[in-house]
C-alpha cells in the first residue's frame, strides 16, 4: 500500500533544516553555488539548486555567511564563507541534531528490548 | 545575436528582484547555471539538452525569484487568515443586511415602483457582499506583504462562552411574562383605552381620570374575531416556551412551529396595515390628522411600523433556528 512515494512528504519534513545545518559546515571552507550543489550531494543531501541558490543568500542577509567574488578564473563566481555567528549556528544545531539521534535512538532501542 | 535561453530565463527572474540585488543574483545565478551546463557536458550531453535540462531544473523564474526576495506566494498566509476570516465573517453578517433593510425602508418612504425597488435591492446585496469581500481582503493581502501586526492574540478569554440553550428558567419566565405584558395590554386596549385625551388643558388640581377620556389604540372592529386571534397566538407562543423549558432545549420541530407562528404574526400585522384596520381611526385622526402633520408621515410610520415588526419576527425566527442548531450540537 505505502509505497515510496507516499513518504516523500513526511522525509521532506525531516529533511527540511538539514541544509541550513549542511551549508554551515561545508562552508567552513570558501564554496561557490553550484559546486556547494555537487559537495552536498556528495555527502548524501539531495538539494535542489532553486533552494540552495536563495537559501546561501538568506543565510548571507543573516550574517550566518560572507561572501566575496572570486575573479581570478576563468568564470567570476560568488565564494561563501561561514561567519563566526553561522559557526555559532552550527555548533547549537549539531548539538541539537546529536540529542534527536540520542533520542531516536532510545525510541527504537526501547521497542527492540 | 539573439539571446539564448539561459539568458532569458536570467533576465525573467531578476526582472522582479529589488535594484540593487539585481546585478549580483544575475551575476551569480549565470556563474551556477554554466556549471551546472558544463558538468553535463563532461557527462556527453549535448550543449542544447544540457542547457533545457538545467533550466527546466531550476522551475518557473517567478517562484525563483520569490524565493530570492523572499516573497509570500500565497494572497494570506497562516499568520493572518484566521483573523481575515474572522472579520469576513463578522462584517458580511452585519453589512449586507444593515445596506438592504435601509435601502428597502427609504425605497419603500419614496414609493418607488416594486420592480424597481427589488433591483435595487438585489444589487445592493450583491454589492455590498463583493465589497466587503474586497476590501476587507485588500487590507489582509497588504497586511501579508508588509508583515504589520494585527495586534490579536489568542487567549483564554477568547473561548466562545457556553452558548445559551434558551431553555433554562429565565428564559421560561422572560417569555412568559412578556407575552402575559402583551395579551394584558391588548384587553386594557380593548376595554379601556391608552391614550387619555383631554378635551381642555390639564388642570394639575384635579385627579387625571376626571377630566380625560380613554381612548384606544387599536381599531374597535378587530375584536372579537382579530383580537381573538391574537391571544390565541399569544397562547401557542406560551406554550411553545413552556414544551421548551419542559424538553430542556430547542429542537427542529420547535424551531418550525416558532417560525410558523412568526409568519402568521407579522402578516397579520402586515395586513391589517396595509389595509388601515390596526388603528382606532379616532386616534389616527388625533394624533395625524391635526393639520399640522404632512400628510406622508402617518405613511412613513406605518412602513416603519411594517418594517419592524417584520425584523422582530424574522429575528425571532432565525432565533428558534439557531437554538435549535446548538442544542443538537450538545
Amino acid at each position: 500500500m505505502n509505497g515510496r512515494d507516499d513518504f516523500d512528504p513526511q522525509l521532506l519534513e525531516l529533511r527540511r533544516g538539514t541544509i541550513v545545518l549542511a551549508c554551515l559546515h561545508l562552508l567552513r571552507h570558501a564554496g561557490y553555488g553550484y559546486g556547494l550543489l555537487e559537495d552536498l550531494a556528495r555527502h548524501g543531501f539531495a538539494a535542489d539548486a532553486n533552494t540552495l541558490y536563495p537559501l546561501l543568500r538568506r543565510l548571507e542577509k543573516q550574517g550566518y555567511l560572507t561572501s566575496e567574488w572570486n575573479t581570478e578564473e576563468t568564470r567570476p563566481r560568488k565564494f561563501y564563507l561561514t561567519s563566526a555567528s553561522g559557526l555559532r549556528l552550527a555548533d547549537t544545531l549539531t548539538t541539537e541534531w546529536a540529542a534527536l539521534t540520542g533520542a531516536i535512538a532510545s525510541l527504537t532501542h526501547g521497542r527492540t528490548e | 545575436m539573439t539571446a539564448t535561453l539561459t539568458d532569458r530565463y536570467i533576465s525573467a527572474t531578476v526582472r522582479t528582484l529589488p535594484q540593487d540585488a539585481q546585478a549580483d543574483v544575475r551575476a551569480e545565478l549565470s556563474a551556477s547555471i554554466a556549471d551546472d551546463i558544463e558538468a553535463r557536458l563532461d557527462q556527453g550531453e549535448v550543449r542544447q539538452d544540457a542547457e533545457r535540462a538545467v533550466l527546466t531544473a531550476l522551475g518557473d523564474p517567478d517562484v525563483l525569484a520569490a524565493s530570492y526576495a523572499d516573497r509570500p506566494l500565497q494572497l494570506i498566509g497562516p499568520r493572518y487568515y484566521l483573523t481575515w476570516w474572522r472579520l469576513l465573517k463578522l462584517l458580511w453578517a452585519i453589512v449586507p443586511v444593515t445596506a438592504v433593510v435601509g435601502v428597502l425602508i427609504a425605497q419603500l418612504i419614496a414609493d418607488a415602483p416594486i420592480a424597481e425597488t427589488i433591483g435595487t435591492l438585489v444589487s445592493v446585496a450583491i454589492g455590498t457582499i463583493v465589497h466587503v469581500g474586497f476590501w476587507t481582503t485588500l487590507v489582509f493581502i497588504i497586511l501579508e506583504r508588509t508583515g504589520a501586526d494585527t495586534g490579536e492574540r489568542w487567549t483564554l478569554d477568547a473561548l466562545p462562552d457556553p452558548q445559551e440553550t434558551g431553555a433554562g428558567r429565565g428564559d421560561l419566565i422572560a417569555s412568559l411574562a412578556f407575552l402575559g405584558l402583551a395579551a394584558g395590554a391588548l384587553l386594557w386596549d380593548r376595554s379601556i383605552g391608552f391614550v387619555l385625551v383631554a378635551e381642555n388643558g390639564v388642570d394639575i388640581g384635579v385627579g387625571l381620570g376626571s377630566q380625560t377620556t380613554a381612548m384606544p389604540v387599536l381599531n374597535a372592529e378587530l375584536w372579537p374575531w382579530w383580537l381573538g386571534g391574537m391571544l390565541i397566538l399569544i397562547a401557542f407562543e406560551a406554550a411553545l416556551a413552556i414544551a421548551v423549558y419542559a424538553r430542556h432545549g430547542w429542537n427542529t420541530g420547535f424551531a418550525w412551529l416558532n417560525t410558523a407562528l412568526a409568519i402568521v404574526f407579522s402578516t397579520v400585522i402586515l395586513h391589517l396595515l396595509i389595509t388601515s384596520q390596526l388603528f382606532n381611526p379616532e386616534f389616527v385622526d388625533y394624533t395625524l390628522d391635526r393639520g399640522d402633520v404632512p400628510p406622508e408621515v402617518g405613511r412613513i410610520l406605518a412602513i416603519l411600523l411594517g418594517a419592524g415588526v417584520v425584523g422582530v419576527s424574522a429575528w425571532n425566527a432565525i432565533d428558534g433556528w439557531l437554538k435549535s442548531r446548538r442544542s443538537v450540537a450538545h
